[in-house]
């Protein structure tokens, strides 16, 4: 076959691929009903396709791309990964349902309104935006230059990096800017059954070009036998007292099971973002939670990921030719028609993510920062075109720095999950503990987002900017930012929890508190099995992705040394993140189904009246507000130069 | 149909040729690729469950195939069979090339009469193609 006839299908899928984002762009628009239907589809989004589209953001592009190169580079020393769509659905099952049934009761809309409702918190709010922000920017960044790049590796260099990401920035703000929340959701359907076909065929070149399970496990087995590769199958021990990496701490000795439980936490702040939560509050019923809480996100897409992307990753760390890159290489060279269709299906899984988050945070931006504080007289027409704008300016900013500054979006990137973990103290503080109170809350997120940035690069690397070097470095003792910044964040929401008034709370939070205490409380059933809930997921935690892991190196395995021998004919720790995956989808379904908490609830939920006000002209305290921010940041910026030039470099 | 329907319906349609419609017409050139009868049999395969699970859409959605879904369908076919012909009569295609190529054709050319017969009746599916005089007389105006 010719060159023209291999390099065509490529550019052919992804015409196709444009062509359906416009159309569903359009759709979308001619559904509209007013400007609402923009940020939310008019609440209407069916509870299936939510459900698709929740599985489909919080798993598939980011594991494909990062999952699958961290097993072929490390092997199974982060065995937290495999069973990570148990961990990545858990918050959904703890949130989604009572979060839905506050929005139906306030009539909002997204996590920050939820904030600045019930605990009136405009820094809530902000971090809300932020987090938005962070995965628009840093994490679904550095995803669509790993994307760019390999289209430019696929067609050999014919498309550049900057070119190729230029044209999927374009053709993400067509579809988000033009169709808003609804054509993230359509869409969202096609770009994750695309992105799942794409893994279970990439999964299947892999074991095929490996030669079959059978070969595969055997060149594992080889590979173990080696004493430098050994450590690929271990898990490093429960925890090292180290400095952390760049301190000290080597990367080899980092994967310990501490590290894994860690992980698995920071896997847990994708469905308590305003991301996951902006698809859930635009759903029209909360009947469908259970469901893909448990058979879409921790059982299938689940295991997807405990096979498919366990497989790529496998292949590659066998034979170096067959990791994620090659695969696609030589899938390009031998049959451009797959590569086109799978690699097409990366774009969408990734394109996605980056469309959700954009969105959101330009709805962040416009809608909860700019609107209620700086300019409330703002129409809903011209938030739409603002919120337009803001999405594409986040576009292009993403790009400039995926092309100029990839250091700073690997570092933006990689707090995007641990800080938004922190939120789950307030949204526990919204729909479980009624006991944390407004200024716990608040500052236990900010203990919390300080824990995160004095463990990761981008904290030190601003503090060492201005002179101050921490003694620690990335992860210390091995534990991951997210658990760092938990730790504080709950040490400082319980005692202030304790020492501030507990019944102090805004009307709205009262009307909830009555909502949860009413048609949402617990059956008899659901109270009388807590001690068991409890003690499963705890058990599970500690065997599946904690300490217990310890048990995983060798429960499958007989003999020691070159004598040993994989019972299970896989590695131990495979075989053992499998059946912590099983079990974790058992899990997942007492909690949701048994449990109640995701469980399907068929009551009318009223619109709050909040009692009425009069109308104040809020202008002149607005331009006063943002006088004071232009002042402020001028002057925050004159003093962390000063700052810099006298104490740092 | 409600419009929601109508759209949820769609995106259903979507998704079943997104994976069955691209992954099979993959895996038939992959066939025709290798020479390998059986890889473009799963292709066929492939684009046969396309089809059915259409078809199950429709049932669930109480609907049937679009005019556009139609024509998209039999444009399709069309290309794909001058193709084929195009390259059987410049003599390209090897043995296990022709018999693909055949049992596509014979696949969807004997699908499509059992459809409509499973979905009309045998009588009705004649009628389908069928135009009354009635039906043409304002044509004739």
């Amino acid at each position: 076959m010719s060159d023209v006839a291999f390099s065509i299908w490529l550019p052919l899928f992804a015409l196709f691929y444009v062509a359906v984002a416009l159309y569903w762009a359009r759709v979308a628009v001619t559904q509209g009903t007013g400007e609402d239907g923009f940020f939310s589809a008019g609440h209407a989004i069916a509870p299936w396709i939510s459900a698709l589209v929740i599985a489909g953001v919080s798993l598939s592009g980011w594991f494909v791309l990062g999952g699958s190169r961290q097993i072929a580079e490390n092997g199974f020393q982060m065995p937290a990964l495999l069973v990570a769509g148990v961990a990545v659905a858990l918050p959904g099952v703890l949130f989604f349902k009572r979060l839905w049934f506050v929005a139906e009761r306030l009539r909002v809309s997204s996590q920050a309104d939820i904030f600045r409702v019930y605990y009136r918190s405009p820094f809530l709010v902000l971090v809300s935006t932020v987090v938005a922000l962070l995965f628009a920017i840093g994490f679904a960044g550095l995803q669509m230059r790993a994307v760019a790049e390999a289209v430019s590796l696929l067609t050999d260099g014919a498309v550049s990096q900057l070119a190729a990401s230029v044209v999927l920035g374009f053709i993400l703000f067509a579809g988000v800017g033009i169709g808003g929340m609804r054509a993230i959701a359509y869409f969202g359907v096609i770009q994750t059954v695309l992105s799942f076909a794409a893994i279970v065929a990439l999964a299947g070149f892999a074991l095929i070009w490996s030669g079959g399970f059978g070969e595969l496990n055997r060149g594992l087995q080889q590979l173990a036998s080696a004493p430098e590769a050994a450590s690929y199958f271990l898990v490093n021990g429960v925890i090292h007292f180290t400095s952390g990496l760049g301190r000290g701490g080597e990367v080899g000795g980092a994967n310990t099971a501490v590290a894994n439980l860690s992980l698995a936490f920071a896997f847990m702040g994708f469905q308590a973002s305003p991301l996951a939560l902006k698809l859930v509050l635009s759903t029209r019923s909360p009947n469908g939670i259970a469901a893909g809480q448990t058979w879409v996100t921790a059982g299938f897409f689940g295991a997807l990921i405990a096979f498919a992307i366990a497989l790529v990753g496998v292949a590659g760390l066998i034979d170096k030719n067959l990791g994620l890159d090659a695969l696609l290489m030589r899938l390009q060279l031998q049959s451009p028609w797959f590569a086109a269709w799978i690699f097409i299906g990366v774009i969408a899984a990734v394109q996605l993510l980056a469309g959700l988050a954009l969105f959101v945070a330009a709805e962040g931006i416009v809608r909860h920062v700019y609107k209620p504080y700086f300019n409330s007289r703002l129409s809903k027409r011209d938030a739409v075109t603002l919120t337009r704008i803001a999405v594409a300016v986040l576009a292009v900013a993403a790009m400039v720095m995926q092309n100029l500054t990839p250091v700073t979006l690997s570092a933006l990137a990689a707090i995007a999950l641990p800080i938004a973990f922190q939120l789950w103290t307030p949204l526990l503080g919204i729909t479980w503990l009624g006991w944390i109170t407004r200024p716990a809350a608040i500052t236990g997120v900010g203990f919390g987002v300080a824990g995160v940035l004095l463990t990761e690069p981008l904290g030190y690397e601003i503090l060492s900017f201005f002179g101050l070097e921490l003694p620690w470095g990335r992860w210390p003792w091995t534990i991951h930012s997210a658990a760092w910044g938990m730790a504080a964040n709950i040490a400082a929401v319980l005692i202030i929890s304790a020492i501030t008034n507990r019944t102090a709370l805004s009307t709205e939070a009262v009307e909830i508190r009555k909502l949860f205490a009413g048609v949402l409380a617990p059956g008899k059933k659901s109270h009388a099995l807590r001690p068991t809930a409890w003690s499963v997921v705890i058990a599970w935690f500690f065997l599946a992705a904690g300490p217990g892991l310890i048990f995983g190196n060798s429960a499958f395995v007989s003999g020691e040394g070159e004598n040993a021998t994989w019972l299970l004919g896989m590695p131990s720790i495979w075989a053992w993140s499998l059946a912590a995956w099983v079990s974790g989808v058992g899990m997942v379904w007492f909690l949701a189904y048994k449990m109640e908490m995701a469980s399907s609830v068929h009551v009318e939920i009223p619109a709050y009246e909040p009692p009425r006000r009069l109308p104040t002209d809020k202008s002149q305290i607005e331009r006063e507000r943002l006088r004071a921010l232009i002042v402020t940041g001028a002057a925050g910026f004159m003093l962390a130069v000063f700052v810099a030039f006298s104490f740092g470099g | 149909m409600s419009k929601p329907a109508a759209v949820e319906r769609d995106l259903l349609v979507f998704s079943i040729w997104a994976v069955f419609g691209f992954g099979g017409l993959a895996f038939v050139l992959e066939g025709f690729s290798r020479d390998a009868y059986l890889v473009s049999l799963a292709g066929i395969g492939a684009i046969v469950a396309g089809f059915i699970s259409h078809i199950i859409v429709n049932a669930v959605f109480d609907a049937s195939f679009k005019a556009g879904e139609s024509a998209l369908g039999i444009g399709v076919f069309g290309v794909l069979a001058l193709v084929f012909i195009i390259g059987w009569a410049s003599g390209d295609l090897s043995q296990d090339d022709y018999w693909s190529g055949l049992t596509l054709f014979a696949v969807l050319g004997f699908g499509l009469p059992l459809y409509l017969s499973t979905r009309y009746g045998l009588r009705g599916a004649f009628s389908r193609f069928h135009l009354k005089p009635a039906d043409s007389g304002n044509a004739d105006e």
